[in-house]
């Protein structure tokens, strides 16, 4: 589902924010990319949206190579991933409904099936009661779960998630990790970068990627890989 | 192809959000577009009766061939006849001396009494010779060479005049059409620029999700469309009360020129206008939407 071989990624001010990085992850596997600030998480999230291009390597997301100038294959590859991105980005002044449905308008379904399919992820992140809701109404956290929502409505092969604790308490990062754990299935694959590693201890099915200065430091596949 | 059909009515709704978050700006677009419109279709009318007037003029175009007045009857036919199948003659005739004299006094009007001066007519019988007017030296040449003809009288300048106000004429339209429309362009590419700008943080997400570039674009092409359209439209309006004003007033007065049927040109104005702020409006929002480049 993703491959990367010796992958390093130079930022333009030659910052190096990944070096050399191998990695394969496949369909059904939950993997948590743990590390410090600044150590390369959102780097390669970035890498695997084709938000970035290797500098060198080879990657592969869902069987199509990301690399420059192929913008073709880097939409119809995040046509297949649902993002949640660390500050959200949900569209201002409309409902959380339409947000979610926001992103499945481009990808063929009819209204009436994209209306159904938008309600259900939202009745599962809990926010039934504030689907017309704008979302500029909600709180940090409600604002967090329709973008979860609008990531797992569209049906994606792969969830990548930025940070999802990044500002919860203990028990509601517990909620969204189990919210996530929850999406899981054979085809999908979920990758999801956290620094709060006390929070994942226990996750026994879950692949661990620890990354550090650019590097994989550590790296414990789970049951499910 | 689907997509876009699922998603018509999102794109009708996204396009009035587009117009009513800039609404005054918007408003300013579309009465700006409308006044250029109003402006193209008056040039565009001006020309049309202008072009009429040119053709009107240049059927009129003539030259007069003298003969000597001795000539018999029968010679003068002969030469009108000769006359009449020279390249570039429209028509020869002859007129003759009462009919010239005849001329003058409607011309002279009251004054024509200042003939009855005159024991005989003064007015010598001629070949009355319409020419196109684009062939204007060869006919001259070709009249004088003519066997019979003593003298031609031509009125180049007036008919070198006619050709260059024919020129200036469709210069002038051709200009104001050409400035007319870039002028639109650029104010609807800005106008679309200006919501793009908006509504960066959305485009910006859309991509993200994996949009195609066309359905991020085509709600901003739909607004440009419809924005020129309705100042097309409001460009008509007044054209065609500006027409009806214009008939009611002058058209009366000038009688000497034939002007176009008021019904042909009202059918224009209210065709053309809005079909041309139709292509204005595609090109225009094209134009402007290739402002957006793939940055993520």
């Amino acid at each position: 589902m993703i491959l990367l071989r010796d992958v390093s990624l130079i930022y333009p001010d030659k910052t190096q924010a990944l070096i050399d990085v191998n990695l394969n992850i496949k369909p059904g596997e939950l993997v948590y990319v743990t590390g410090p600030s600044g150590s390369g998480k959102t780097s390669l999230l970035k890498l695997l949206m084709g938000i970035e291009y290797p500098s060198t390597g080879i990657l592969t997301v869902l069987g199509r190579p990301i690399k420059s100038n192929n913008g073709r294959n880097i939409r119809k590859i995040r046509r297949n991933i649902g993002p949640v991105f660390q500050e959200f980005k949900l569209i201002k002044g409309r409902t959380a409904l339409e947000n979610v449905m926001m992103g499945m308008r481009f990808l063929g379904i009819s209204p009436k099936n994209m209306k159904v399919q938008a309600i259900e992820a939202l009745e599962r992140v809990g926010l039934s009661h504030k689907i017309l809701s704008r979302v500029e109404n909600l709180s940090w956290g409600e604002s967090q779960r329709v973008a979860i929502a609008r990531a797992v409505a569209r049906k994606p092969a792969l969830i990548l998630a930025d940070e999802p604790t990044g500002n919860l308490d203990y028990d509601n990062a517990i909620n969204i990790l189990k919210l996530f754990r929850s999406f899981l299935d054979d085809k999908t694959a979920i990758i999801i970068t956290t620094h709060a590693t006390h929070l994942i201890l226990e996750e026994q099915n879950a692949s661990f990627i620890s990354v550090d200065k650019g590097k994989i430091t550590m790296e414990r596949r789970g049951i499910r890989s | 192809m689907k997509s876009f059909l699922f998603n018509m009515g999102y794109f009708a709704k996204e396009m009035m959000r587009i117009i009513r978050l800039n609404l005054l700006s918007n408003i300013f677009s579309v009465m700006s577009t409308g006044m250029i419109l109003f402006l193209l279709g008056i040039v565009i009318t001006g020309t049309d009766i202008g072009n009429r007037l040119v053709v009107m003029l240049n059927e009129e175009s003539e030259v007069n061939g003298y003969f000597s007045q001795d000539t018999t009857e029968e010679e003068r036919n002969a030469l009108v006849n000769r006359i009449g199948r020279l390249d570039g003659v429209r028509s020869s005739r002859l007129v003759a001396e009462d009919e010239a004299k005849a001329r003058m006094e409607d011309i002279l009007g009251d004054e024509a009494k200042i003939l009855e001066l005159f024991d005989k007519n003064p007015f010598e019988a001629f070949v009355e010779i319409r020419i196109e007017v684009n062939a204007m030296d060869s006919i001259i040449d070709e009249v004088r060479k003519t066997d019979g003809i003593e003298y031609v009288r031509d009125n180049r300048e007036v008919l070198e005049k006619i050709q260059d106000i024919t020129y200036a004429l469709k210069i002038i339209g051709y200009l104001m059409i050409v400035a007319v429309g870039v002028t639109t362009l650029i104010i609807l590419s800005h106008m679309i620029r200006q919501g793009i700008y908006n509504n960066k943080d959305q485009i910006n997400t859309l991509r993200l999700l994996g949009s195609p570039g066309a359905f991020i674009g085509f709600p901003y092409i739909l607004t440009g469309v419809i924005l020129t359209l309705i100042g097309g439209i409001i460009a008509a309006l007044f054209m065609v009360i500006l027409i009806n004003k214009a008939y009611d007033g002058v058209a009366s007065t000038i009688l000497f020129i034939s002007l176009p049927a008021r019904g042909d040109i009202i059918n224009k104005i209210i065709y053309g206008l809005p079909s041309l702020s139709l292509v204005l409006g595609f090109f225009g929002s094209l134009f402007g939407l290739s402002s957006i480049k793939e940055k993520s």
